[in-house]
This record gives structure tokens, C-alpha cells and sequence, in this order.
């Protein structure tokens, strides 16, 4: 059976990671149907899904509302589940807010969302997607309404930034740093924070002398209301990085053929498995596929302009086939012995639920990869 | 040698994927073979760009490639390091304070202040003099895709909005100022003949435009020319495996109209650069690309 056919029927959690402008959110989406057909009750849950795809899985707003792909669609496309699918797109901005809602007192809870430095955190700022779209995860995947989640991830040029989201809130919050920055505060009777009233010490002089010392001031406010919610932040952050740690998750690097790409997917795999991830599979999306001879020669018996055009045409398949031929196998070798799966291009994009099941059957059967990769191969030799 | 009449930072961004730095490249490369004194920044990405051209992958220090060319992989914890020892000037207290364990896990908990530092540090290049003229006639910077971009881009009006007076606001100030001046800065969206491509473009001209950030061209990258008539791809009926060719060749440079009529819209030239076949870059691909580029921005045919 195919890695990812095992990981479909057996595990709870699939998180599909990549640079961007690869197809990662179609084939989460792929991945997602398979799963239902292999009679899991599964959910795909989106990031930023381009528009036609999103209304072919029935997603019209976002609003972290999972809904059931349509079954009369599903049926008009011919395509056949054995268990129900649902599909929801992820809002970062209200993410942040129901965490924090769920997590503080009222009275906290005011105060954090008031505050400057939440806002920007929450909607302007880098970084926080990544930590809020594992956060979402974990709670998909703990509330247990589905047997199999699918998470689409915002575009990393660096599997670090992702991964490391949670680390990173756990590192901050973790008590050494917490306990330092914050002790002065916590020491004080008013909550007015005292970092900047450290006296002479270097270090906040320092910080106050380069980001301002209101700034500071501010941004220890927040960590101060932050902090009550300490546990709470410490307990989740551990429980998301333990979820995709564990054997429930699996991880599917999603890539694409263009020699400039496989560097980085080179990087970006070794440092998964640095963080001890389950990579389930590395996945070439639209592969370039060439022509058979069979076909270049009867393009040789036709008559001009036609078969000019033709074997120029053919010529420039060829091309595009062989480098990606060459390109997958550099890569398979450099990732062995994670198993590497190709997926073809398709003749236009890849947005409606049929295209969507025809994606997926190239991860999930043994088949259609392999004939793929034959068509490439004949390429390859021609 | 004459200054043309055009932005001096060319912010280089689009979607993920549709060769961003392959069109900062080639523009670096044409800028400096013409000439002008050129830096390419790229923005934490390992140094690709300039791989491209065949040189070895840009690090965080300032390297001379050739002729006119030089580039750099602006990086957080560099550009960080730079920014501190500009203000506070001793090697020392910086060890002392920024690579405090502590401090460095406060600072990362503050996701802009990275983005700040290393557009900070762009800025600071477009600054930069020599003698009596500025250092560089032209900064190219490879910006990050789309969501990031604007992110990146939107960091100084972000933190104007939310410092209070103070030493960065006032960076974040002059940043801002530079960014949005159309003589100073001009953006260039690269997309592809397909759909999600093309709407993210649209979206991010209104990005731009929503952050005063003039548009200078778009840039429709793998344009694919029409090739077969439409009774040359019915003649095929015979011959299915090559009519669906021909048809997928047909749909492309349909596709690439497409996107050229509704990238036009946006009110900047679109530049179009033909799809490759060649599966791998050199240089002289990259300069060609950058001639053709730099043509089209100079409104030359």
C-alpha cells in the first residue's frame, strides 16, 4: 500500500507543509477526499484556498465553520466517499480571539483584546498564523468530531517558522523567561510594568534605548496580561507540539518540480525530521509528463505548418519532462528514504471536485504514480 | 552615465511560485550590465536569486558579484545586529544584552521587529553615499510572496500606528516616507497565465495601492504565444494524444490573453516574458530575461 493510503486510513492528523505556489491547499483537499473514501470521516481545513477551489468545496466565507462538501456535487463528479467530508477555511483573526476568549477571565480578556500589541499580534504581525493555525489544529483534532484532519499551512520558505510556532510560545512563556522579564511586574503591586524600571540594569536600559522605553512599557503591559494566562498558553502550546510530534500526525512536504525548488525542499525536509516529524512522503506536484514517440512520429507524417508546430510543441514537452524527470530523481535520492510521490501536471488548473479526485488518486494508488512516472521516463528515453 | 527617470528601490513581490526571484535577478543583472550601480536584496531566502545567476547563494554580507552587481540575503538576526550596533555602538554591551538568551526569546516573541530590522536594513542601503552621490543607482529587493509581502511592506505604517513616539517610530517613519514616495519606489507584480496567480496579482495591486506603494509594471512570467489556429487543432481529431497537445497549447496562450487583458486593468504596463523549456537557469537565460525586462520598463519595444 502507498505511504500516504497508510496514513490516510490509520492516522488522525495529516499536515501538509511547502512553499507556496506549489498546489499544497489542492492536494490537502485531495488528501481529504481520499480519506473519506478510504471511509474516514475526515475535514480539510484551508488557509487561503483560491477561489474556485474553495467553492468547489462548498466554502463560500471564512469563519472556522467546518462544512460538508456537497454530497450531490460529490456524486455529479463521480466522485465516491465512503464516509462524510467537510471543509472549513481558517480565519487567523478570530482564531486569536476565541483562544484568548476561552482561555482568560472577562475581565482579562478585555484587556488583552484592547491592547495595541494583541491587535497588531493578531492581524498585522507575522509569525502568529503559524502558531494559531497548529493551535486550530489541535483543537480540530481533540474536539474528535473527525477521525482525520487535514491541515493546509500558510506558505514557509522555512519549515522552522512553522514548526517552531509553538516551541517558540512555549520558549517565551516557558518560566525562565517569563519569570525574568516579568518578576519586577509581578513583584509590584501596580500593574504598571517595571521592566523599564529596572534601574541600571544594561540590558532593559538597553531594549528601552532601542525600541523606545513606552514601547516597552506597553508590550510589558501585554506579556504582563498575557502571562496570567500563563498555564493555560504552556499546557496548549505543549499539547500541540506533543500532538504533531506524535504518532497520530503525520507530515507531507508538498513541492514542485522546478529545479530552483529542489533545494529548498531539501532544507525543508531535512529539518523536519531535525524535529523528529513523521514525514509520511514528499510530493512533486505538477510534474510535466512527455510525449510518447509513437505520438512525435505520427506528427513526423503530417504536412506543414501543422507539423512544424507539432514537433516544436513536443520538442518543448520533452524538455519540460526530462528536467523534471531528472530533477524528481535528484530529489528522491537526496530525501530517501522518506518515499517521494509525483503527482502530473493537468492540462488547465485543478479546481473542481473531479480534478480534485484525480489529483488524489496519484497519492493514494500505486498505479497511477508509477505510470506517471513511466510517461516521463519514455520522455526521458526518446 | 544618465539617471533614468525611474524609482531607485524596486520592490520585486507577487504569488508564491511564479518566479519572483528569477525576475529580480534578471532586472538586477540588466540594471548593473547597463551600467548602474545595482544591489539585489533578498529577504531570508538563502540567497537563491543571485544562485540563479550562477554565482554563489548571496550570505548576510554585502557581495560583489560583478561589473556593477552586487546583492545580499538580507537575514533577521544579522540585520538585527547591525540595527543595535548602529544605535548603541559598542560590540560589548550587544553581547552582552542581545545575545542574552532571555533577551533574544523576548525579542523573537515580537514577530515585526524582525520584519523591521531587515527592511530597515534595505532602507538603510538606499541611503547609503558615496561621496556626493548615493551609493547605488539601483536597489533591487526580492520582497516575500504576497500575504508576507504586504506584511512586510505595511511593517512601518503598522508600527506608526502602534508606537507611540519614540526611536522607532521615527525609523518607522522615514521607512514609511521612502516606501511610499513614486519617485523613490516602484513595485513590480509578477504573476502567471493562471487563475489564482492573476487574482492574487489584482489583489495585491489593491495591497499596494491600500499601503501608497506606487505599481511600476506587472510582470506576466511563462507567457505562452499563440501557436495553433483553432481549425489546426480540430484537424487532429484523428490523432487524440496530439490534438490534447496542441489544445493544452492552444488553452495556454488563451490563458496568457486572458491574463494580459485583466492585468492591463490594473493601469500598469504588463511586460511579458516567455515561458522557458530549458528546466534549469543560467546566466545568460537571466540576462536575456533582463534585457527584455528592461526594455519594457524604459517603454522600449
Amino acid at each position: 500500500m502507498r505511504p500516504l493510503a497508510e496514513a490516510l486510513r490509520s492516522r488522525g492528523v495529516v499536515v501538509c507543509v511547502g512553499p507556496g505556489g506549489v498546489g499544497k491547499t489542492t492536494l490537502a483537499a485531495a488528501l481529504a477526499l481520499q480519506g473519506a473514501a478510504l471511509g474516514r470521516d475526515s475535514l480539510v481545513c484551508t488557509i487561503d484556498p483560491a477561489r474556485r477551489l474553495a467553492s468547489a468545496l462548498g466554502l463560500t466565507e471564512l469563519g472556522n465553520i467546518a462544512r460538508p462538501i456537497s454530497a450531490a456535487e460529490l456524486r455529479a463528479a463521480d466522485v465516491r466517499l465512503a464516509a462524510p467530508v467537510e471543509a472549513m477555511m481558517l480565519d487567523m483573526k478570530q482564531s486569536w480571539d476565541e483562544l484568548i476568549a476561552r482561555s482568560a477571565s472577562p475581565q482579562q480578556r478585555d484587556r488583552i483584546l484592547a491592547n495595541r500589541f494583541y491587535q497588531s499580534l493578531s492581524s498585522a504581525l507575522a509569525g502568529s498564523q503559524e502558531y494559531i493555525a497548529l493551535e486550530k489544529l489541535w483543537e480540530l483534532h481533540s474536539s474528535g468530531k473527525h477521525q482525520l484532519v487535514v491541515l493546509d499551512t500558510p506558505p514557509t520558505a522555512h519549515a522552522r517558522d512553522f514548526l517552531d510556532a509553538p516551541a517558540r510560545v512555549l520558549d517565551f512563556l516557558g518560566t525562565d523567561t517569563a519569570k525574568w522579564l516579568l518578576k519586577p511586574a509581578l513583584r509590584g503591586a501596580k500593574l504598571g510594568f517595571r521592566l523599564v524600571g529596572l534601574g541600571g540594569n544594561l540590558i532593559s536600559r538597553t531594549l528601552s534605548g532601542i525600541v523606545g522605553g513606552q514601547t516597552l512599557a506597553d508590550l510589558a503591559a501585554f506579556l504582563l496580561a498575557m502571562s496570567s494566562l500563563n498555564d493555560e498558553f504552556q499546557e496548549r502550546a505543549r499539547a500541540v507540539s506533543a500532538l504533531l510530534a506524535s504518532e497520530e500526525t503525520v507530515v507531507v512536504l508538498v513541492t514542485g518540480p522546478a529545479a530552483e525548488r529542489r533545494e529548498e525542499a531539501v532544507r525543508f525536509h531535512r529539518s523536519l525530521l531535525e524535529q523528529h516529524l513523521n514525514v509520511a512522503a514528499v510530493v512533486v506536484n505538477q510534474v510535466h509528463a512527455g510525449v510518447a514517440p509513437e505520438d512525435a512520429e505520427a506528427a513526423a507524417r503530417l504536412a506543414d505548418p501543422l507539423r512544424g508546430k507539432l514537433e516544436r510543441t513536443i520538442s518543448e514537452a520533452n524538455s519540460l519532462a526530462r528536467a523534471d524527470a531528472l530533477g524528481v530523481s535528484a530529489l528522491r535520492e537526496a530525501v530517501s528514504p522518506t518515499p517521494l510521490l509525483t503527482v502530473p501536471r493537468f492540462p488547465g488548473e485543478v479546481h473542481d471536485l473531479g480534478a480534485l479526485w484525480r489529483a488524489g488518486a496519484y497519492l493514494v494508488t500505486d498505479t497511477a504514480s508509477e505510470e506517471a512516472l513511466a510517461a516521463a521516463a519514455a520522455a526521458l528515453g526518446a | 552615465m544618465t539617471q533614468l527617470p525611474r524609482p531607485r528601490l524596486l520592490v520585486v513581490t507577487g504569488k508564491g511560485g511564479v518566479g519572483k526571484s528569477t525576475v529580480s535577478a534578471a532586472l538586477a543583472l540588466a540594471l548593473a550590465r547597463s551600467g548602474q550601480r545595482t544591489l539585489l536584496c533578498e529577504v531570508n531566502s538563502g540567497g537563491g536569486a543571485t544562485a540563479l545567476m550562477g554565482y554563489p547563494p548571496a550570505g548576510p554580507e554585502l557581495s560583489h558579484l560583478d561589473g556593477e552587481l552586487w546583492s545580499v540575503d538580507v537575514r533577521p538576526a544579522e540585520a538585527m545586529r547591525e540595527y543595535v550596533l548602529s544605535k548603541i555602538r559598542f560590540q560589548r554591551v550587544y553581547h552582552a544584552v542581545f545575545e542574552n538568551p532571555l533577551v533574544r526569546a523576548f525579542l523573537r516573541f515580537v514577530p515585526s521587529l524582525a520584519e523591521t530590522v531587515m527592511l530597515g536594513k534595505v532602507c538603510w542601503h538606499m541611503r547609503e553615499t558615496d561621496g556626493p552621490r548615493k551609493r547605488w543607482d539601483a536597489v533591487v529587493l526580492d520582497a516575500p510572496a504576497t500575504g508576507h509581502a504586504l506584511t512586510f511592506l505595511g511593517v512601518p505604517q503598522v508600527l506608526l500606528d502602534t508606537l507611540p513616539p519614540g526611536t522607532m517610530a521615527e525609523e518607522a517613519s522615514w521607512m514609511r516616507d521612502m516606501l511610499v514616495d513614486p519617485a523613490v519606489t516602484g513595485a513590480l507584480v509578477v504573476a502567471l497565465p493562471e487563475e489564482l496567480p492573476v487574482l492574487e496579482s489584482i489583489e495585491l495591486a489593491a495591497g499596494l495601492r491600500a499601503r501608497h506603494l506606487s505599481l511600476l509594471a506587472v510582470v506576466l512570467n511563462q507567457a505562452t504565444a499563440p501557436r495553433f489556429l483553432p481549425d489546426e487543432v480540430k484537424a487532429l481529431a484523428a490523432l487524440p494524444r496530439l490534438q490534447a497537445l496542441a489544445r493544452g497549447h492552444a488553452e495556454e496562450a488563451e490563458r496568457t490573453r486572458d491574463a494580459v487583458e485583466r492585468l492591463g486593468a490594473l493601469g500598469a504596463p504588463v511586460l511579458e516574458l516567455p515561458r522557458l523549456y530549458t528546466g534549469t537557469m543560467d546566466q545568460a537565460t537571466v540576462a536575456s530575461l533582463g534585457t527584455r525586462l528592461l526594455s519594457g520598463l524604459e517603454g522600449r519595444p
